[in-house]
């Protein structure tokens, strides 16, 4: 424990030299930004600025991209809150409650929970990564393509929590998601699958143009100006933050979603993205309002927006404790680490302890700094809704093009991103929900990997799944089947207490 | 018999799982001990139309396709056209002049806004979102024909 | 204000048709586009980035580096070679280019773009893969893991970043060459299926030697062999494979390609440039920084040294075959 102070001060003497705080900063705006703008996310935010950091020096790189990455995670709920964009990836669920909120004219609430949420989360993961990095790395390495099948698989069985809608129109939803989600090359054996000769296809269907299509060109397609006109959605500015019932229902949602979101963070994987998720469907099965969900319930935008955040804390773990690149934006990391001659690895923390502790360091003072940063700005983005929807909707549809477009510089996201938004739009006239199908699509080619790379691992014995060696698979999968199991118990219960009920009336 | 909105729905989902086994084609299946890059689509598609089935047969209590609110429809398509052209002419006429356009015949056509509030809005919306992401953020974004 | 109104000329000039002859007596004369054709800070954009850094002043032009991932590299290379051949759109391109159009063939797809679309200009690095197994196994040297190996066939796993890929395709040779069968645990990327390595879920792995190293140095990664020519600086204890009597290289090399039909003069241009900035002190740093040697070769080797490789990797992915 000593020996973790110490190191905090030789942290936190070189996060506070002025250039470190200065580039802290910029990175925390630039994410903020990038997290704001619909489609282009941290990833892109990163690489964008990635070649400014060639004449920085090692710490003052790091400390900026990483800035953007989390900083990202607060900006993304802003445009889900207030247009049901999806600012980021993460940020799908938060449309749900964030912007049924607005609509209730708590847009700024929504927005405030979010950055409380976002700033209690962030900090919660940089101090597990302070206090019990090593160890985790060790539990994150023996997450293998069989716990990660498991762990999807409880991800699945959640899914029935998520909807608003009927268990049937939930289960079509996701099982169209899945099936998007294989398009593309078959990793395992090359086959091009419905890619109709589209090579862009190769890599499969992007989240963001899906979900910037379904969740706002499809809410902008059917919602026609004259019908906006009386709306109050822009609050006064007496009612911008949270009322103290609010606070009360966002505390256990932000603790919950804490705690879940960094340990699905240190999985390697793209694991923000099932944080929120996870966390929402958590936050609707331990509710005792769950049909508040989908209207504007406050534990929808805590849990979910915490959860994201923690998750992306919890990425480093693998990458700064073991040297291996999880995900894409720790690739990124790594990479202009690299750049710097810094290898990152087992030995980042004892041959270069400046930059370890300077960035971990610096992260508790980025996470104040975006809480400073994001609270005035409700009032600002608040102000958007105040703009005449005659005016804000075409505005909104050239931000989902220009931000799908710059994702990968390409035309098919942006047709993507139109199809779905058409798409979007009969979906909302059918009532289906279009969450599960984001879902499912974030699920499918991680899931069909992870289930086929166990089966290479275990010669095709569907045994190890359950077995002894693999005891966290064999938990997860438990905790599935507990869950279906009481699932199927309240059903049949329920099925009783109907046949009872002609009786009492 | 009447025509209800889950007949509809369930009916779209069938008809697209129909059409995603029919396109699978030669992705070989596999075995359960080594599952082949056909298996989970099929095995989708099938669990789809299943599911889809089932919502058509209990669409009994669902409102009639007719009784939906489709007064949104022409908004809907004037929008979804007008953002189609904007992405045909998005990287041969460039960011700048499409997007002005787009937002112009928008909010000056499509909303009836008076004209010289649309035109500034047009021209300076653009504007913004290229300093944003040309200048601040060092992304190109398409430009066109006219070199910008 | 200067190349706003140059483009706005030349666009001019393409809509009368007379771009071609109007680019050439000033090449460069605006700003040129190298394709990225991998994701972010992959294998081909920690080479590019300094390269155009340092290529803006010899060229006096700027650099803009267009990421256009896809189809483990296939979407930008497929992009390049349908540019404009003017010497503005650059490929910036790996080991793995020579493969696609046989992988195509192999699954009788419309071959999309084949080596002759491409003038090669020049070749800046080329690692050495390095054969390595995680720690907890007992192998020590290369032929223990092989005589294992022969023991029980189909029993060891290794892992790859994707079927076809730069890591399958060495591993794929040695298999051959040692008349061993392993398991083939495919990952989406380098970096999972380094992690699949030192989490124990495969064995074997070939890696790039940079990627590699900060794993080997920790003891988590045993190096047993390499695919060079001879033995690598960063790892003169391991021997090559040509020592050990495989007659295989296998090198993950970054190179520079202009569509088929751009101009002599402007391929020339772009050539002294490249030669220049190989040499260029800020380059050679960048690239030790990523653990990498300057390896450069000018045009007329490495267009030698490409038709070597890709009969390599053609003979891989038909050694492969169809999964």
């Amino acid at each position: 424990m000593e020996a973790i102070v110490d190191n905090l001060i030789v942290g936190f003497s070189v996060a506070f030299q002025p250039g470190v705080l200065l580039y802290a900063f910029l990175g925390c705006l630039v994410g903020t930004l990038v997290g704001i703008l619909p489609g282009i996310g941290p990833l892109a935010g990163i690489s964008i600025l990635l070649p400014a950091t060639y004449g920085l020096d090692a710490t003052k790189a790091i400390v900026m991209l990483a800035g953007i990455y989390y900083g990202s995670q607060y900006g993304g709920s802003t445009t889900s809150i207030l247009m049901r964009i999806p600012g980021e990836a993460a940020s799908v669920m938060t449309c749900i409650d964030g912007h049924a909120m607005a609509r209730k004219g708590r847009a700024g609430a929504a927005l405030a929970i979010a950055a409380v949420g976002s700033f209690v989360a962030g900090t919660f993961g940089v101090v597990l990564l302070t206090v019990v990095a090593p160890p985790l790395a060790d539990f994150a390495l023996r997450f293998g393509p069989p716990e990660y099948s498991a762990l999807l698989v409880l991800g699945l069985v959640f899914l029935a929590y998520m909807s608003s809608t009927s268990l049937m129109r939930t289960l079509l939803m996701a099982a169209a998601g899945l099936l998007l989600g294989c398009i593309g090359i078959d990793v395992m054996t090359g086959h091009f699958r419905y890619s109709f000769d589209i090579k862009e296809l190769g890599d499969g269907i992007g989240i963001v143009p899906v979900a910037v299509g379904l969740f706002g060109l499809g809410e902008i397609l059917s919602t026609p100006a004259k019908t906006v006109t009386d709306k109050v959605a822009a609050p006064r500015l007496s009612e911008l933050m949270p009322n103290r019932e609010e606070w009360r229902q966002s505390a256990a949602p932000i603790a919950r979603g804490s705690v879940l979101g960094f340990l699905v963070g240190i999985v390697p994987g793209s694991a923000h993205i099932i944080a929120s998720f996870l966390s929402y469907a958590v936050e609707k099965r331990v509710s005792k309002t769950p049909e508040e969900f989908g209207k504007g319930a406050v534990a929808g935008v805590a849990g979910p927006e915490s959860a994201n955040n923690a998750a992306s804390t919890g990425a480093f773990v693998p990458m700064l404790a073991l040297g291996l690149p999880t995900g894409p934006v720790t690739a990124v990391l790594m990479a202009a680490l690299l750049i710097k001659g810094i290898a990152p690895g087992p030995q980042l923390v004892t041959e270069h302890p400046q930059v370890f502790w300077g960035f971990i360091a610096s992260m508790y003072v980025g996470n104040l700094m975006l809480l400073a940063l994001n609270l005035p700005l409700v009032g600002l983005f608040v102000s958007v809704l105040r703009i005449p929807y005659a005016y804000l909707y075409p505005l909104i549809i050239v931000l989902c093009i220009v931000g799908v477009y710059l994702v990968n510089n390409s035309i098919v996201d942006v047709w993507i991103m139109l199809i779905m938004g058409v798409v979007g739009y009969f979906l909302r006239k059918l009532e289906f929900d279009p969450a599960p199908l984001v879902l499912g699509l974030v699920i499918a080619p991680t899931f069909e990997l992870s289930l086929r790379q166990s089966l290479v691992m275990s010669n095709g014995n569907w045994a190890i799944f359950f077995s002894g060696q693999r005891p966290i698979a064999a938990a997860l999968f438990a905790v599935s089947g507990a869950l279906l199991a009481l699932a199927a118990l309240s059903w049949l219960s329920r099925k009783d207490w109907r046949r009872g009920l002609p009786e009492e009336s | 018999m009447n025509l209800r909105r889950d007949h509809a729905a369930g009916g779209a989902f069938i008809v697209a799982g129909a059409f995603v086994l029919a396109v699978s084609g030669d992705l070989p299946f596999g075995t359960l001990a080594s599952p082949g890059a056909g298996m989970l689509p099929r095995l989708l598609a099938t669990l789809m139309m299943v599911f889809g089935l089932a919502l058509v047969l209990r669409a009994g209590t669902s409102p009639p396709l007719a009784e939906l609110n489709w007064s949104d429809l022409p908004h809907a398509v004037r929008v979804g056209v007008l953002a189609v052209a904007a992405v045909v002419a998005f990287e041969p006429l460039g960011f700048a002049v499409t997007t002005a356009l787009l937002l112009f015949v928008l909010i000056f056509w499509v909303e009836r806004s008076p004209l010289l509030p649309a035109l500034g809005f047009s021209i300076a919306a653009p504007l913004v979102v290229y300093v944003l992401f040309s200048v601040l953020l060092r992304t190109p974004l398409p430009r066109g024909l006219l070199g910008f | 204000m200067d190349r706003r109104g140059f483009l706005a000329g030349s666009a001019a000039a393409a809509v009368l048709g007379t771009l071609p002859a109007a680019g050439q007596d000033s090449y460069p004369s605006h700003a040129i586009t190298f394709i990225n054709p991998f994701p972010p800070g992959g294998a081909a954009d920690v080479v590019a980035r300094p390269l155009a850094a340092v290529m803006e002043p010899l060229l006096k032009q700027p650099i803009a580096i267009e990421t256009k991932a896809g189809a483990a590299g296939a979407v930008g290379a497929q992009f390049a070679a349908a540019a404009k051949p003017d010497g503005y759109t650059i490929l910036i391109h790996i080991v793995s280019i020579s493969g696609f159009a046989e992988v195509d063939r192999l699954y009788g797809r419309p071959v999309k773009f084949t080596n002759a679309d491409f003038i090669p200009i020049a070749r800046f690095i080329a690692d050495p893969m390095v054969l390595i197994v995680n720690d907890q196994q007992p192998f020590k040297t290369l032929k223990e893991l092989v005589d294992a190996a022969k023991a029980k066939p189909n029993e060891l796993i290794f892992s790859s970043s994707g079927l076809h890929g730069a890591l399958h395709l060495p591993t794929a040779l040695f298999m051959r060459a040692a008349g061993i069968q392993l398991r083939h645990l495919p990952t989406n990327g380098g970096g999972p299926a380094l992690t699949a390595l030192i989490g124990n879920n495969a064995q074997v792995l070939c890696s790039s030697i940079a990627a590699a190293s900060p794993q080997i140095k920790a003891g988590k990664a045993r190096p047993l062999a390499c695919f060079g020519a001879k033995r690598a600086p960063a790892l003169p204890q391991v021997p090559t494979l040509k020592e050990l009597g495989f007659n295989i290289e296998f090198y993950l090399w970054v190179g520079m390609f202009a569509p088929k039909g751009t101009p002599s003069a402007v391929i020339t241009v772009l050539r002294e440039a490249s030669r220049k900035a190989a040499a260029d002190d800020t380059f050679v740093q960048a690239m030790n920084n990523i653990g990498q040697e300057v390896a450069y070769l000018d045009q007329a080797e490495f267009r030698a040294f490409w038709e070597a490789d890709a009969k390599r990797v053609e003979e891989a992915v038909r050694q492969i075959g169809k999964v």
